[in-house]
């Protein structure tokens, strides 16, 4: 029996990963947008600045056969875009390689 | 909260606050002394404390609190005498011990009547409220909750979270029979009419429609709708949305259940009969039926990558 409510826990523990960190909400917010004709562009805002993006979207591309880039936002941090509609992929990649916990991850468009 | 509880019968509250300070003061005993098996037992005998009468009640009271003082004076035996702590523990957890014995049988009596009486009730207040037939499909499905409900009773293990909350429900629901909480509502739309525009546009033709319907701001239900589509549009002469890109019915569908889900229903009882205030800078949902209200995420569209022709761009901003 133990009380959750009673347990000490440091609201600061995480503040010093510094003010940069893109991680907002603490959510990964996968979106598309749609290009001409019927192509579209998958992008994945939030992950940690901890995680080297480049890594990520090299093995994404070669995992998804799509092309990607990571691109630097002032805003929103590293940011990694894919060609076409991966948000399926990406979820289940980011929750097998274990970088997000599948409530961590937002998908949003249609 | 506060005002679920406002719902409640008095009596229904009284029950609650004795349980909740019987387990805290329990609880935090436990812990303090850092033994599990005696905060189990406690735990055991409040349960029974709470379907007691009034007067039992106060002599369980009586006995808690000599608990209390026993229990308070374990950390100092701890600390000084070590060779006589066994003895007192087990003196302790017998008296204990005795005592549920004792609660037990008359409470297990006591809480058998108690949901007979409450059956009863609700039986004549049917018969006399309502159809015959539906007060019999309902006692149905009273009993399957009952059954439900009582699963730990008789026996010693601690019942789980989810037995509780289903007791909890039933008794609200047998409190107030006509509450929309427990029940179904269908909340039913009308499907967006969606028609494409040349091979670069959709329309999105009632949007106003169901703006209305909805009681939202057409604004609000816009800025969500481009930014979960990630792209842009705007409303024109004849209240239809036209929105770049293709889109299908079904695909603006999703969006718009998701918009419900998030901004009209409410997340409490799911009840679409709710209020979207903006109070500083954040979005609350006022619940009209059951008065919860909650802050609703802001809309953010979020990064936004480069889609049109970069050399446009250029072409634009130089
Ligand atoms: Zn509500």
């Amino acid at each position: 029996m133990s009380i959750q409510n009673l347990q000490t826990f440091d609201p600061f523990a995480d503040a010093n990963k510094g003010a940069d960190d893109d991680v907002q909400d603490g959510l990964v917010h996968i979106r598309i947008q749609q290009r001409n004709g019927r192509k579209t562009l998958t992008t994945v805002q939030g992950l940690s600045s901890d995680y080297d993006l480049k890594k990520i979207v090299r093995a994404c591309k070669k995992e998804f056969a799509c092309n990607g880039t990571v691109i630097e936002h002032p805003e929103y941090g590293e940011v990694l875009q894919l060609q076409g509609d991966q948000r399926e992929n990406i979820c289940q990649w980011l929750t097998k390689a274990g970088l997000a916990k599948p409530d961590q991850l937002k998908v949003h468009g249609f | 909260m506060a005002e679920d509880e406002a719902i409640f019968d008095p009596t229904l509250k009284k029950k609650k606050k004795k349980k909740k300070t019987a387990f805290d003061i329990d609880s935090v005993l436990a812990e303090s002394t850092g033994e599990n098996d005696n905060s189990n037992q406690g735990i055991n005998t409040e349960v029974e404390n709470k379907d007691d009468d009034q007067d039992d009640a106060n002599i369980e009271i009586d006995l808690d609190f000599s608990k209390k003082k026993k229990k308070k004076k374990k950390p100092f035996n701890l600390e000084e005498l070590d060779g006589a702590l066994p003895d007192v523990k087990e003196d302790t957890t017998n008296e204990t011990n005795q005592n549920q014995d004792d609660t037990v049988l008359d409470d297990n009596l006591d809480i058998e009547l108690d949901f007979s009486k409450t059956k009863k009730k609700k039986k004549k207040k049917k018969d006399l409220d309502e159809l015959i037939g539906e007060a019999e499909e309902k006692q149905e499905d009273k009993e399957n909750v009952e059954d439900n409900s009582v699963t730990w009773q008789g026996s010693d293990r601690d019942y789980t979270y989810d037995e509780l909350l289903t007791r909890v429900f039933e008794i609200m629901r047998d409190k107030n029979p006509d509450m929309v909480a427990g029940k179904k509502q269908k909340f039913v739309m009308r499907p967006p009419q969606v028609v494409r525009i040349g091979t670069k546009k959709t329309s999105f033709a009632n949007f106003t429609e169901i703006c209305k319907m909805l009681h939202r701001q057409p604004k609000h239900l816009l800025d969500f709708l481009l930014a979960e589509l990630g792209t842009s549009g705007s409303v024109d002469g004849n209240s239809q949305l036209i929105i770049k890109g293709r889109f299908q019915q079904k695909q603006i569908e999703n969006v718009l259940r998701r918009y419900i889900k998030e901004y009209v229903t409410c997340h409490t009882c799911r009840s679409p009969d709710t209020i979207l205030q903006k109070d500083t800078r954040l979005f609350f949902l006022q619940c009209e039926t059951c008065g919860s209200r909650c802050s609703v995420a802001s809309i953010k569209s979020g990064f936004q990558a480069v889609t049109s022709k970069r050399a446009a761009i250029r072409a634009k901003t130089a």
